[in-house]
This record gives structure tokens, C-alpha cells and sequence, in this order.
């Protein structure tokens, strides 16, 4: 029984899977198909150098800022869902033992549960289909699922503030509400912030993939570089993919450094 | 006191209150009564495990007796209506302070107000304060008005727990528990500690029940000592009447079951 209980039972069937999961690779056939490896030997070669011509580096940054573009507003959008519904899910801003808390926390974890459930790039197709290609079918598919994330973590971060302290508030006579302003808020908010710029570095990220779908940006460059086989252009986009990624994560640090000190 | 003529009648009571807590082999508190006059300062002595701290947290209303009931100002405790009703009777004070670290001094010390204050006051405060003399005075008090806008976590020790009583002071219940405040504290801060609570208590006439093992600390502060072991009341005393005999037996590891000493 106890066997059953622990998490070891999880264990055994991961590796077990894993395992099996070996038994799809065609042991006897090569493992690269033909050509293979020249070509990823030729991809890794043109990154010496990568395409730094002043023409295809205004290109890379007009694509980079486009892609950025897209993922704040996606990022807004999913901030303005993800904290009111984020809030209702945590279930800490109601009367305890009000007869609203259980269905409320429940029927918006289903709902946080559903928007993340599907990838942005399905929610993408969907929006394509509904209002064409448009920035908005972009920035909706981006918004959706991530307020879907932000908001369960949210929740989560909020339910995990120390309660010592939550506790002396409510001996002030404080209400749920006063309480989340004066306690539950102001303890979460350093990992808030926290969480919501790694998902914003997500978001940028999940952007680039978005051109694929038809809205310019850096993966639609990577896209026609690709159709060209001009590797070293692709590796100049990637570049550009990294630096504003480890841009995000200074300035993010940066910030939460602040709010903690 | 109580048997002098006209006897005030007493801001706090206990009827018989027991609790016992789930799977524990013996109750916190078997049936208990006890009595606190206004402005009294009672001690409650007791080793770990003696219920100071379940007796403290019924007096608060944090939790409910299984039996008994407790009365503050002559009204049982479970007909006030929680929140502004009790906040206005009952204040209570921790050993860890349990302050809100990220939130800059002048909060914590008007979160006393939360009671009192209506919901949109309350938020609105947090971007412009409300009551901020009445806050400034108090922390004049208590010697630390410089350190009104700082964030609370970047005070020391002893600031936190003068923000603590500030807190109190803002909120200025009748009845003030105050829950081994001297616990963690070097002797010189746990003194500190003790008279500016002692302090605050009588020149504002309220009533202190602070639990604390020293029999030093309370002889000099306190004018009763009430003696809990294993949830049972021992003795309970005006400080003249308690010896050091008296109080050392009540931390006799003899007395303990055998389970309870590891």
C-alpha cells in the first residue's frame, strides 16, 4: 500500500515509459539521413561569421523590435486576465467560510486551467480563422494562454505567503480584502514581478514562433533566411533572439532586486 | 484587589473553557476559569506545553473553546461580531512581531486602523496615508519617528518591536495579550520590551496578560502570576505571594509525565 501512496509509484512508471519509448528507434538504420550531416555541419560553419552587413542588421532589428512589440502587448493582455482571475483562484480575498469561495476558486481554476491548456499556436490558428491575419489574432493567441499560466501562478504565490503575519492583520479586525492589500499583496508582489518577466522572456520567445503564423517579426526572417539557406542570416536573427532575452533577464533581475532590498 | 469593596467587574473571564487539540494524548486546557480585572498585568508562567499560548489564542478569539466560554466586558466572546467589535477588546502581540516585512513602517503601524477604517479608506492609505499624526505620534513614542518610511524589513530587531507596539498602540484595544514576547530577546531588549508594553498598559489603563518564564521579569512587571501546567491552573497569585520555590516547581521536569521529557 504504501508503495502505491509515494511517489516512487511515479517513478517506475516515468522510466518505464522511457524505456519503452526506445523500442520506436530503428536500431539497424542510420541515425542521419543522408546529406544530413553536412548540412547541419554547413549550418554550424556560417556562424563564422554570421551576416553583420549594415542592410540585413537594420533588418534583425527591425524584426526584433516587432517581435518584442508583440510580446508586451501579449504580455499586457494576459497581465490584465491572469491578475483578476489569478486573485479569485487563490481564494484569499473572501470571507472565510463565504458560500461564494469554493464554486468561485473552482470555476476559474477550470477556466485558468483551459486558456493554458491549449498552446498559443493552436489559440493562433483559432484567432486566424476567426478575424484573419491581424496583429490582434497575434496578440489574443499570445494573451489567452499566458494569462492562463500567469494566473494559476498567481494564485499559487499568493496562497504561499507566510501566514504569522496575515494572521497579527486579521487580530486588527482587518476584512479578506484589507487583508490582501495590507498582507497578501505587498508579500507576493516581489515574485509576481518575478514570474511574470520569465514569462515575459516565454512570451518573447512564443513571439518569434508566432510569425510563422504570418505576422512580421524574427521568426518570419528566420523563416525566408531558412527558405534561402542563408545560414548566416539565421544565426544573425538568432543572435538578435538571445541578446533580447538576456536583456529581459538583466532588467528583470535588476528589478526584483530592488523590490527586495 | 478582587476582594476589596465595589470589586470593578472583571474585563475578561473565562467560564470552565477546554480545548483539546486532535490527536493530542491529554487536552491543552482542561476546564479553566479565571477572572482579570481592568488594568490588572497578569502574568501566565508555565513550561512549554502547559497551554499559555491555546489560553492566549481563546482570549484573542483566534480559536473556540470545545467547552466553556470566555466573556470580555461582560459579553461572551463568540456573540461579538468578529473583526471591528473584537479589534476595538482584544490586541495581540507576538514573539516574532509578525510585521509586514515589504511594506514601508507607516503601514504596519496604521494596519491598527483596519478595523476601524472602511475598505476604500484602507487601500487608499496605501498610496496616501491616512492618520499620518496619529501614526507620527506613536512612533515618537516609541523613539523610532525617524524611521517612518523606511521598509519595515530594514529595521533591526528591536525597531520591528517597537513598530509591533506602535501597532498596538494604534489599534488601542482594552485588552492586550502579548504572547512570550520576550522569548528570542537578550535580557537588556527583553526588559526594553517588557516596560514599554507595562508602560503603554497602565498609562492608558489598559489590562496586559503577557506569558514569560522569568520569574525576574515577573516580579518586577507584573502584579499577578497565574501558574499553568499540562492545561491545568497551578496557582494563581499576586507577584508578593510568588516565590522563587513556588515558581521553580512549576518547571519541575519531575512533575512531567514520562513521555514528555525526550
Amino acid at each position: 500500500m504504501r508503495f502505491l501512496q509515494s511517489s516512487r509509484l511515479l517513478t517506475v512508471l516515468l522510466a518505464a515509459a522511457g524505456a519503452w519509448s526506445l523500442t520506436a528507434i530503428d536500431w539497424n538504420g542510420p541515425w542521419l539521413h543522408t546529406g544530413g550531416a553536412a548540412s547541419f555541419l554547413r549550418f554550424l560553419l556560417a556562424l563564422f561569421p554570421p551576416d553583420l552587413s549594415a542592410d540585413f542588421l537594420l533588418i534583425a532589428l527591425t524584426a526584433s523590435g516587432q517581435t518584442l512589440a508583440y510580446a508586451v502587448a501579449g504580455m499586457t493582455v494576459a497581465i490584465l486576465i491572469g491578475v483578476p482571475l489569478g486573485i479569485i483562484a487563490s481564494g484569499v480575498a473572501f470571507t472565510p467560510g463565504s458560500r461564494l469561495r469554493r464554486p468561485s476558486v473552482a470555476a476559474t481554476r477550470f477556466l485558468l486551467g483551459g486558456m493554458r491548456a491549449v498552446h498559443e499556436l493552436v489559440w493562433a490558428v483559432l484567432f486566424v480563422a476567426a478575424i484573419g491575419l491581424s496583429p490582434l489574432a497575434a496578440i489574443f493567441a499570445l494573451g489567452l494562454p499566458y494569462a492562463g499560466i500567469l494566473g494559476r501562478i498567481y494564485a499559487d504565490l499568493l496562497q504561499d505567503v507566510p501566514p504569522e503575519p496575515i494572521a497579527a492583520l486579521r487580530t486588527t479586525g482587518a476584512s479578506p480584502l484589507r487583508l490582501f492589500s495590507y498582507g497578501y499583496w505587498p508579500m507576493a508582489l516581489p515574485d509576481l514581478i518575478g514570474y511574470t518577466f520569465y514569462r515575459l522572456e516565454c512570451a518573447i520567445r512564443a513571439a518569434a514562433i508566432m510569425s510563422f503564423v504570418g505576422i512580421p517579426g524574427l521568426g518570419y526572417q528566420i523563416q525566408l533566411s531558412l527558405h534561402d539557406l542563408l545560414f548566416d542570416q539565421v544565426w544573425t536573427l538568432l543572435l538578435f533572439l538571445v541578446a533580447i532575452i538576456v536583456a529581459v533577464d538583466l532588467w528583470s533581475s535588476r528589478i526584483r532586486r530592488s523590490l527586495l532590498s | 484587589m478582587s476582594d476589596a469593596a465595589g470589586a470593578p467587574p472583571p474585563l475578561v473571564a473565562t467560564d470552565g473553557v477546554s480545548k483539546a487539540y486532535a490527536g493530542a494524548p491529554a487536552p491543552a486546557l482542561a476546564p479553566l476559569s479565571i477572572a482579570v480585572a481592568p488594568g490588572e498585568i497578569v502574568a501566565l508562567a508555565g513550561p512549554s506545553g502547559s497551554g499559555k499560548t491555546t489560553l492566549l489564542n481563546l482570549l484573542a478569539g483566534i480559536i473556540q473553546p470545545d467547552a466553556g466560554q470566555v466573556a470580555i466586558a461582560g459579553r461572551p466572546l463568540s456573540q461579538l461580531r468578529s473583526g471591528r467589535e473584537l479589534s476595538e477588546l482584544v490586541g495581540l502581540i507576538h514573539q516574532q512581531y509578525d510585521l509586514v516585512p515589504h511594506l514601508p513602517v507607516i503601514h504596519n503601524v496604521l494596519a491598527g486602523r483596519l478595523g476601524q477604517w472602511g475598505l476604500l479608506r484602507s487601500v487608499a492609505s496605501l498610496v496616501w496615508p491616512q492618520e499620518r499624526q496619529t501614526a507620527l505620534a506613536v512612533l515618537a513614542q516609541m523613539g523610532i519617528a525617524d524611521k517612518i518610511n523606511e521598509r519595515t524589513s530594514h529595521l533591526s530587531g528591536g525597531e520591528q518591536q517597537r513598530v509591533a507596539i506602535a501597532r498596538l498602540m494604534v489599534q488601542s484595544p482594552r485588552l492586550i495579550l502579548a504572547d512570550e514576547p520576550v522569548a528570542s530577546l537578550d535580557p537588556a531588549r527583553a526588559d526594553e520590551m517588557l516596560s514599554l508594553l507595562t508602560a503603554l498598559a497602565s498609562a492608558s489603563g489598559k489590562t496586559l496578560i503577557v506569558s514569560l518564564h522569568s520569574p525576574h521579569l515577573i516580579r518586577q512587571y507584573c502584579t499577578r502570576v497565574i501558574g499553568l501546567n499540562r492545561g491545568r491552573l497551578e496557582f494563581d497569585v499576586p507577584t508578593s505571594a510568588a516565590t522563587a520555590d513556588l515558581l521553580d516547581r512549576l518547571y519541575d521536569l519531575e512533575q512531567l509525565p514520562p513521555e514528555v521529557i525526550v
